[in-house]
């Protein structure tokens, strides 16, 4: 049997054995067993059979041998054959697949590119009427001409067009359409198109609008947006297309459905930005007519969005190359009917419609400086005109927002102070009205009643990008704005919620970035001057003093100044023998870490500067206080040591491995006990590769933390101090520990808690549970054996020792300040699940054994799963029963804590899952329960209990599908598990509407209406 | 929906509608809970315990909660809310004992005027009754409702008010599917 029939037999179901045969031919090819022409002659008998099928695999034999070949291997006489056999051969299969190999070869000709081409134009007028994949292929292979060839198939001018777009008409499958539309793009670009423009537009637009929605587990992949964006790119690929498509688009709008409306407006969106400006220009009225009516009747904010986008972008495009402002110019005559219309628009600033005029403007004028310009020039003027003629104040704020809009616009087209670069070539046209606006916006801002809050805070609005805008106001008069800002937040009283304040602090911050030198000349003398030199507890105006300062002194110079005007206060408070409250120096330090935290102090150039004051200053200042040497006890006091010590943490942080040697050195653990809590704020700034220079640690940290547990055990010492020793200690466990030295705090950790259980105080308790936190967070390799020894703790017989145990579980999981990742602790990420997964089975299994113990394990269930992250809630229904349980607890703390827990549960569960563990009647009655003032048992419900547990029944209603896909669904396909529920939670609820307390009747309501709107059996029909 | 009846109506700045000022500190005082001190705890506060707050201060129903419940009901017709198109206000809500004579009663009747956006507004009955239907669902049971026209901003006052006054035209109302949905509609935005 000839190779040829036995490719023949095989084909069909053994690929890779035709393959084999095909290589095997072709090989004899090369080594001339075997000549081309006797190839072609063996396929005399079957190309010519009436059976199609068996013509076609008798011409992939050949395209299989040819695609083979080395690609250098065919003459081009051999090629030029060849092409022409498949040419003639063109409908049967495998031919166009052999035409596709040989116009991959550099000897393909583009005389053969224009036989092919002929080819597949007349004999495929029938094309449709074949299979997907044999249509793919013949686009493929004319997409490969187009690629490869591209100039034969142009020089055939007009055939190749009429037979692409023959071809491709009818076709409908979205994998064959993505290739289609590229290569019609290509043709629209760069054929000759004017005598067929109609027919080109009408191929395409057929499509349009799109309508394709992808099957499911489609393996092409192919979206309704990848069809949308190449039938976008064809429309809008040539201005030549431009009258039929821009009328046709815009009649698209009239469309009822907004995504029709929306693919119509990105299709002129990309239109306006690739047709030439000229064509642009004749469309630009017509499409300002139009879109007008989708802007001012917005349907749907988007529609309104994009319309905008489009009038921005012929803005830009009518600009392009204009240096000369005149009234000819194309872009002045489509301005003038939209800044009329506006203009009539803002004649009652105050209505509806004032604003889309004002989205109009502020689209238009930020397209360009040009376009800025002509536009402040017709509607700045008519805009003084209404104001003065203005009846009142909400008139008058419409307009100063209007006029903010166009500084906006200003900002965007000239740039602010900042702006490097990119100076436009043109003079801003606001300067002609400088002065007015600084009347005006001063006079609105200064001179108008005090009660007018949101009318002023429009002016400073104003005024404020005003003053941020590139070139336009001098120094003086940025001045005179900062000098009214600090005026409003210095001496006049608080209205209201105080917006105008909070803005004014905004408005300084921000100009601090662009004039510093106004900030410090002006504002910090005024507020400097404010500070007290001492609290005597009459005055406490300098926190919002400090407040404001902290806010506007992130700029490096500006802080600069900030730290030395403040710490000269505090040096001069330490020197003082009747120094008044320690309030003030605390609240000065605070101010201090406020800023400090906000800056990269990494890179501050001043940073030796700050830690030689503070650390090493201070520091030792503080070891003068506790000795008695200071003048006063300001440095002495627990809450200045704590402020203190988080600033010095921040600084040492910060600082270079040199400084943090020295600091380590340093760091005795000191002789007066209150100094500890700075001590042990430095110990966290230090990093890790320290602990060698930590006094006290040789040969190993034992004795210094049997020292430690010896001082935390101490009962007389005062909490602020104690809490020190803990953290120290765990400090000292967590991060300098070496894994070799673990078992020593290990083994404190077992001598603590083998101890008699009569004798454990709760200072004892506290230690426990410190260390084991350390140990924990770290995960320990004994971790398991901690937990379960703390667990143990709960269950002695001594209530008061087991419920200080129980409360030790929300140290155990709660995050602390200075045992933290910032300070370099080791913080797994996996420690709270491991804990979350050790102790949760043990406490339910326990809840249902132990009813008298029940309080207490239910209270520190609930701190746990405080700290629980959703993701971790996989017994879900072990908590379920034993939140239900803690809602009936004693402790308000207890239940508040629970319903904390419960509302996180049903948003990030929804209804179903508790359903599924069928808690849902129980649940529902607990949470009614605890909404009453007082329950039949007695127990009294707080105001937040009640809210909270109306909280979580607005929950229960809300989140009844929690799949975000469907936003708008009303109810379940299935019926709600809540519906049996409702009459009875509407009708309790309605006695909670008369609750005492507002907060509680605004739950009430809400709770109620969602659950009126969103539990329902079915959805109503409608007719 | 039909054409558009008044397309161009005057709006309030929702910042510019009355509001309960929250704070019952004096003025002047620095509110520790916002502002740069917040994020440093006082180390006093080291372990606390239950603290009942027990505030057992009455805040009876007034006004301004009737304007907050209605407020944000929203226009049928824009998409913005009552109180920014001033329909409802705050003086022009009221509450008063429903039994003058009975001084210990706790019944108490809440009179809220509406002012439609133009006197020729036909969907005047249908924001009435979305404003009576919020207020149903609101407030408790001893509270009777009373939502009229303000005198003289209607050309057919007093018909609307007839018809909202009369029990039986107001529950025949809500049993009509098309109407309960725009009011249903206009209810969404409560919040």
């Amino acid at each position: 049997m000839s190779a040829l029939q036995t490719f023949l037999l095989v084909v069909d179901h053994d690929k890779e054995e035709a393959k084999r045969i095909a290589d095997s031919v072709a090989q004899d090819l090369e080594s001339k067993k075997i000549t081309l022409i006797e190839i072609v002659q063996q396929l005399g008998e079957y190309i010519n059979d009436e059976d199609p099928i068996l013509r076609g695999k008798a011409v992939s034999f050949l395209t299989s041998v040819i695609k083979s070949l080395p690609p250098k291997y065919l003459s081009r006489q051999q090629i030029q054959v060849l092409t022409t056999f498949f040419c003639d051969r063109v409908e049967d299969g495998g031919a166009i697949a052999g035409l596709d190999t040989l116009q991959r070869l550099d000897r393909f000709t583009k005389d053969l590119a224009i036989n092919t081409a002929h080819a597949l134009f007349s004999n495929f007028q029938d094309l449709q009427s074949r299979s997907q994949s044999q249509r793919f292929q013949v686009y493929q292979l004319l997409n490969e001409l187009m690629l490869k060839h591209r100039k034969a198939l142009r020089d055939m001018e007009e055939i190749s067009l009429v037979g692409v777009v023959d071809i491709m008409t009818g076709e409908k499958d979205p994998r064959n359409l993505m290739v289609v539309f590229s290569i019609l793009k290509v043709v629209m670009m760069e054929w000759d198109i004017s005598h067929y423009v109609e027919l080109l537009f009408d191929s395409v637009y057929n499509y349009f609008p799109i309508t394709f929605r992808p099957p499911p587990n489609d393996p092409y992949g192919i979206t309704a947006q990848d069809l949308k964006d190449r039938l976008q790119d064809c429309l809008s690929s040539t201005s030549q297309l431009a009258p039929h498509t821009i009328p046709a688009l815009l009649d698209k709008l009239d469309s009822t459905s907004p995504n029709v409306k929306k693919d119509a407006l990105n299709a002129l969106i990309a239109c306006v930005h690739s047709y030439n400006p000229d064509t642009v220009s004749r469309y630009s009225i017509t499409i300002w007519e139009v879109l007008k009516f989708e802007i001012l009747n917005a349907q749907e904010e988007f529609l309104s969005e994009s319309s905008l986008e489009a009038l921005h972008g012929i803005g830009q495009r009518l600009s392009e190359g204009v240096t000369e402002i005149s009234q000819d110019l194309p872009l002045a005559q489509y301005l003038r009917p939209i800044t009329k219309e506006c203009n009539e628009q803002l004649q009652e600033p105050q209505q509806k419609q004032a604003k889309p005029a004002q989205q109009i403007l502020s689209a238009l004028s930020s397209s360009s400086p040009v376009a800025f310009t002509l536009i402040v020039q017709t509607v700045v003027a008519p805009i003084f005109t209404i104001y003065q003629e203005a009846d009142g104040i909400v008139k008058q704020r419409a307009l100063l927002e209007t006029l903010s809009v166009l500084f906006e616009s200003a900002i965007k087209v000239f740039g602010q102070w900042t702006t490097r670069g990119g100076e436009a070539s043109i003079e801003n046209p606001l300067l002609e009205f400088k002065d007015q606006f600084s009347d005006i916006f001063g006079q609105a801002l200064m001179g108008s009643a005090k009660e007018e809050v949101s009318f002023r805070v429009s002016a400073l609005k104003g005024f404020l990008r005003l003053s941020t805008l590139r070139d336009f106001f001098q120094d003086n008069e940025v001045g005179l704005f900062v000098q009214y800002l600090d005026e409003i937040l210095l001496k006049e009283e608080s209205v209201g919620r105080d917006d105008l304040k909070k803005e004014a602090i905004t408005a300084l911050a921000e100009i601090s970035k662009y004039k510093p030198r106004l900030i410090m000349d002006i504002t910090f003398p005024a507020f400097v001057a404010t500070l007290p030199d001492e609290d005597d507890d009459t005055n406490t105006t300098y926190l919002s003093t400090l407040d404001t300062l902290a806010k506007i002194s992130v700029e490096r110079d500006i802080f600069e100044t900030l730290f030395r005007r403040l710490f000269s206060k505090l040096s001069v408070l330490l020197q003082k023998e009747q120094p008044g409250s320690v309030a003030y120096p605390r609240a000065i330090l605070m101010t201090l870490l406020y800023v400090m935290d906000q800056r990269q102090m990494e890179s501050d150039p001043n940073l030796d500067l700050y830690f030689d004051k503070i650390v090493v200053g201070l520091s030792r200042n503080v070891a003068e206080a506790a000795s008695g040497r200071a003048k006063n006890q300001i440095l002495a006091d627990p809450s200045i040591l704590d402020t203190l010590g988080r600033l010095c943490n921040l600084l040492v942080r910060s600082s270079s491995a040199q400084k943090q040697q020295q600091v380590a050195e340093n760091n005795t653990t000191p002789d007066h006990e209150r100094t500890i809590i700075l001590s042990t704020y430095l110990l966290a700034g230090l990093s890790k590769d320290c602990s060698n220079s930590l006094p006290y640690t040789l040969p190993n940290m034992s004795d210094l933390l049997s020292d430690l547990v010896r001082r935390s055990l101490s009962e007389s010492t005062e909490p602020a101090t104690s809490l020190s020793f803990l953290r120290h200690l765990a400090l000292l466990t967590n991060k300098f520990l070496s894994k070799q030295d673990l078992n020593i705090a290990e083994k404190l950790f077992d001598t603590l808690v083998s101890q008699d259980p009569q004798s454990l105080s709760p200072a004892a308790i506290r230690t426990i549970f410190w260390l084991a936190k350390s140990l924990v967070l770290r995960i320990a390799p004994t971790t398991t054996h901690i937990l379960t020894s703390l667990l143990g703790l709960l269950s002695l017989p001594n209530q008061q020792t087991s419920l200080s145990a129980a409360r030790g579980f929300a140290i155990l999981l709660g995050d602390d300040d200075v045992l933290s990742v910032v300070n370099g602790a080791q913080v797994r990420l996996l420690a709270k699940q491991r804990v979350f997964t050790t102790v949760i089975p043990l406490i339910s299994s326990r809840i249902r054994d132990v009813n008298v113990a029940g309080n207490d394990d239910a209270s520190q269930a609930t701190k746990t799963s405080d700290h629980i992250k959703p993701a971790h809630l996989t017994a879900l229904a072990g908590i379920l029963s034993t939140i239900s349980t803690a809602l009936t607890a004693d402790s308000v703390a207890v239940r508040a804590a629970t319903l904390d827990t419960l509302a996180v549960i049903i948003r990030d569960n929804g209804v179903a899952v508790i359903d599924q563990c069928g808690h849902v009647h129980s649940l529902v009655m607990r949470l009614l329960k605890t909404t009453e003032i007082k329950t039949v048992s007695g127990a009294v419900n707080t105001p937040r209990l009640r809210v909270d547990a109306l909280k979580c029944l607005y929950l229960l209603a809300t989140k009844q599908i929690v799949s975000e896909a469907a936003p708008n669904a009303r109810a379940p396909a299935s019926i709600s598990p809540l519906l049996s529920e409702k009459t009875h939670v509407l009708r309790s609820l309605r006695f909670v509407l008369d609750d005492p307390k507002r907060d509680v009747r605004k739950a009430a309501v809400d709770a109620s209406s969602a659950w009126l709107r969103g539990v329902d059996d079915a959805p109503e029909d409608e007719d | 929906m039909a054409e558009v009846q008044n397309s161009n109506p005057t709006i309030l700045n929702v910042a510019d509608l009355p509001t309960r000022s929250r704070s019952t500190k004096k003025s002047g005082d620095y509110d520790y809970t916002s502002g740069i001190f917040a994020a440093v705890p006082n180390p006093a506060d080291f372990l606390s315990s239950d603290s009942e707050d027990d505030d057992l201060l009455e805040e009876p129903i007034d006004e301004q909660e009737i304007f907050d419940l209605i407020k944000l009901i929203s226009d049928p017709e824009h998409p913005l809310s009552l109180g920014e198109l001033a329909v409802v206000s705050l003086p022009d809500i009221s509450i008063k004992p429903t039994l003058p004579n009975v001084p210990n009663s706790p019944l108490q009747t809440v009179t809220v005027l509406i002012t439609p956006t133009i006197t020729h507004c036909s969907l005047a009955t249908v924001i009435g009754l979305g404003v009576r239907v919020r207020l149903e669902q609101s407030l408790p049971p001893r509270f009777r409702m009373d939502v009229r026209i303000k005198e003289g901003t209607h050309s057919t006052g007093d018909e609307v008010n007839k018809q909202l006054g009369d029990k039986e035209r107001v529950a025949a109302a809500l049993e009509n599917g098309a109407l309960m949905q725009v009011i249903a509609k206009m209810m969404e935005t409560c919040r």
